[in-house]
């Protein structure tokens, strides 16, 4: 076994990061979403589960990966509604209604595996119609540019550039700051007319639609398959980048690009012969590890602030 | 608290304990016939006969003696994870990390199993769940450290190290501890005075069904007869109240998660000391997530939980036998507990019913 570095890091290393990180990257854009309504979405990785599993129904049935991408926003956009009736309708707790949307995702896609397409644990077939590769018209005639940037699946720059549409939804329209003041101040935003509910269903219903492409990318690119638990705890990962990112999206997507690039550098480390029980434990860790770093950084932010406060209250004091 | 009670007379309490015995049963009694009623119309549309189903279902389940001792068998690893999330769950510890301190647990009875060897049954078994029940703990603890140290939410590192716990499980039964006999990737064969001994001649179930039961009563008057279960059961009910009285939060805390580990790795080394007998890969097919289901299904209550976990048993097997006899996919039971799951957590039912005895159990002088 021959460890050269240059050999492991090489420009398609980066490339695959890149693709590692989209379903990471929607689920987190679509948890931001509702996290900023102040619902702390466990459910995340059902999303993904069920979207990826509807996006391969749709595409055998509609005969285009865009039907399936269709099927998967629909699919999330009801078990969204599910979820949003009983939390917001029946007030049962977000957290065990995202935990039995998480189990009952597993269950019911378990079944329609069977019932739908007659298969049990996985579901392949050349019936499956992915979507191909685009070439980006300047970037592919560039050197580094082209294996880095170009020749991805259009889903992966949808990602990227819904980073940029969400943080400008967020943060330059009268709705973001809506969404925003529901979930830092209910009663406030309220007593000035917004209605929490609507606001609410809104961003469940976006956070819904996200979760609709990236499990739709899970299942339509690359390989075109469906298996029992794709997401790989990829929804939950999210919820890490969420925490890393404090709910903002460019924040958010540095901890998702180091959550794609320990995916992707896991499927590289398998092919120089690394066991892989060993090699795919290192998302999970690398998970864990920027979840526990950014929570000593703010623990550390918020004792020197504490500090400050306290240096200031005694100068005050003494004076 | 105690005061408001003993001043209510006697009558209007029983009436008021009347009440609530009676609302359990006849909200769960209409959650199970709808949850069945659902179930069958799932397999209609798959085109078979729903009676003829629950029929298999049911034969499945109970149709004789082995049947009956077969389900409480699959209800004992089931009864100990349901008791790990409710100690967890009741202490407000989302715990997601039951599946991998299971797995980790059963290797640690496993390896304890077939390295250690001569000792009598009567040593052996006991060293080996006392492994278990440690490695299951210990695997428990770094997200709830994280947490006391560093205000990490538990959630996304318990379900995180589930991932790491079976990865590495699977790295030890494929490389360090391979048994090359084994037919699936598997550890070595426990030495027989590690299995659990049977507790009937030709039956699967074995000792860890009593243990199962003691188990049970055990986290009851733990968390309800002592004083550290009376500080976790305030700690969960609200934390910040916990901790403005002086209660050690962090003790409870810690506590519980342990606890809570400990269990469900005990229930794992029982299935494999008692049913494979030898540590397999995948062998556990999600009785940690079926556990925080059972303990939803229970209200987090200990004693509720052996009913819940009879009849996830009961379902799990009955299940395979309806697959097998009447080509219903098993997974027909998904929808089944999924329905079950949805009204458990809504509790739509149990508040109307409570609301009609309201006026009943307010009267108290006729």
């Amino acid at each position: 076994m021959d460890f050269d570095i240059s050999r492991i890091i090489t420009l398609s290393l980066f490339a695959a990061t890149l693709r590692m990180t989209t379903p990471i990257l929607f689920a987190t854009l679509g948890g931001i979403f509702s996290s900023h309504t102040g619902i702390f979405h466990v459910g995340l990785e059902g999303l993904l589960d069920i979207a990826a599993f509807f996006a391969v129904v749709g595409s055998v049935k509609t005969g285009s990966p865009w039907g399936g991408l269709l099927y998967a926003i629909v699919a999330c956009l009801v078990a969204s509604l599910v979820f949003a009736f009983v939390h917001l309708e029946l007030k049962a707790n977000e957290i065990i209604v995202g935990l039995a949307l998480n189990i009952f995702a597993g269950g019911l896609t378990n079944f329609l595996l069977v019932a739908m397409l007659d298969s049990t644990g996985f579901y392949q077939s050349p019936l499956i119609k992915g979507f191909s590769q685009v070439d980006v018209p300047v970037l592919k005639d560039i050197p580094v540019m082209n294996e880095l940037l170009s020749g991805h699946f259009p889903l992966v720059y949808f990602s990227f550039l819904f980073v940029l549409i969400v943080y400008i939804l967020l943060y330059r329209t009268p709705f973001g700051f809506h969404l925003r003041a529901v979930g830092e101040k209910t009663a406030a935003a309220e007593a000035v007319g917004i209605n929490p509910k609507k606001i609410r269903y809104i961003g469940l219903m976006i956070c819904g639609t996200l979760c609709g492409l990236g499990g739709t990318f899970l299942s339509l690119s690359y390989l075109n398959m469906f298996s029992e638990g794709i997401s790989a705890g990829r929804g939950w990962v999210a919820l890490a980048a969420i925490n890393f990112g404090e709910m903002k999206p460019l924040r958010s997507l540095v901890a998702c690009l180091i959550f794609g690039f320990a995916d992707a550098l896991a499927l590289r480390l398998q092919q120089f012969g690394l066991p892989s029980q060993v090699v795919l434990m290192l998302p999970y860790a690398s998970t864990l590890i920027v979840l526990i770093a950014s929570a000593i950084s703010r623990e550390a932010k918020k004792n020197a602030a504490a500090k400050q406060t306290k240096i200031g209250g005694a100068a005050e004091a003494g004076a | 608290m105690k005061n408001i009670v003993m001043k209510t007379p006697f009558k209007q309490r029983l009436k008021m304990i009347l009440a609530e015995t009676v609302t359990q049963i006849a909200n769960y009694a209409i959650i199970l016939i709808l949850s069945l009623l659902v179930g069958a119309m799932v397999i209609y549309l798959t085109g078979k006969d729903p009676i003829a189903a629950y029929q298999a279902l049911w034969k499945g389940a109970f149709g004789n003696w082995y049947k009956v001792t077969d389900t409480l068998d699959r209800s004992t690893v089931l009864i100990f994870s349901g008791l790990a999330a409710a100690i967890a769950f009741r202490t407000s510890i989302f715990n997601l990390g039951l599946e991998g301190q299971l797995y980790i647990g059963a290797f640690a009875a496993a390896l304890v199993g077939f390295t250690v060897k001569g000792l009598p049954t009567g040593l052996h078994v006991p060293l080996c769940l006392l492994a278990g029940a440690l490695a299951g703990g210990i695997w428990s603890l770094p997200p709830i450290i994280f947490k006391l140290k560093w205000k990490v939410p538990v959630m996304v590192p318990t379900l995180m190290l589930n991932y790491i716990g079976i990865l590495f499980t699977s790295y030890l039964i494929a490389f360090p501890f391979k048994d090359p006999t084994a037919p699936m990737a598997g550890s070595p064969v426990l030495e027989a005075t590690a299995r659990l001994p049977k507790l009937l001649r030709g039956h699967t179930l074995n000792i860890g069904f009593p243990l199962a039961l003691a188990a049970v009563f055990l986290v009851y008057w733990f968390m309800f007869r002592t004083k550290l279960g009376y500080e976790l059961r305030l700690v969960g009910y609200n934390p910040s109240f916990a901790a403005s009285t002086g209660l050690p939060v962090k003790r409870s805390s810690f506590l519980a998660m342990m606890i809570s580990g400990m269990l469900v790795g005990l229930g794992g080394s029982i299935v494999i000391m008692g049913f494979f007998g030898r540590f397999m890969g995948g062998f556990s097919v999600g009785y940690g997530w079926d556990g925080m289901m059972i303990s939803l299904l229970a209200q987090n209550h200990p004693l509720g939980v052996l009913p819940a976990s009879l009849f996830y048993a009961a379902l799990a097997n009955g299940a395979l036998t309806m697959q097998s006899t009447t080509g219903v996919p098993q997974t027909v039971v998904v929808m089944v507990k999924g329905t079950i799951m949805f009204f458990v957590t809504v509790q739509i039912f149990s508040s109307a019913i409570r609301r009609r005895f309201q006026k009943w159990t307010s009267t108290s002088a006729e």
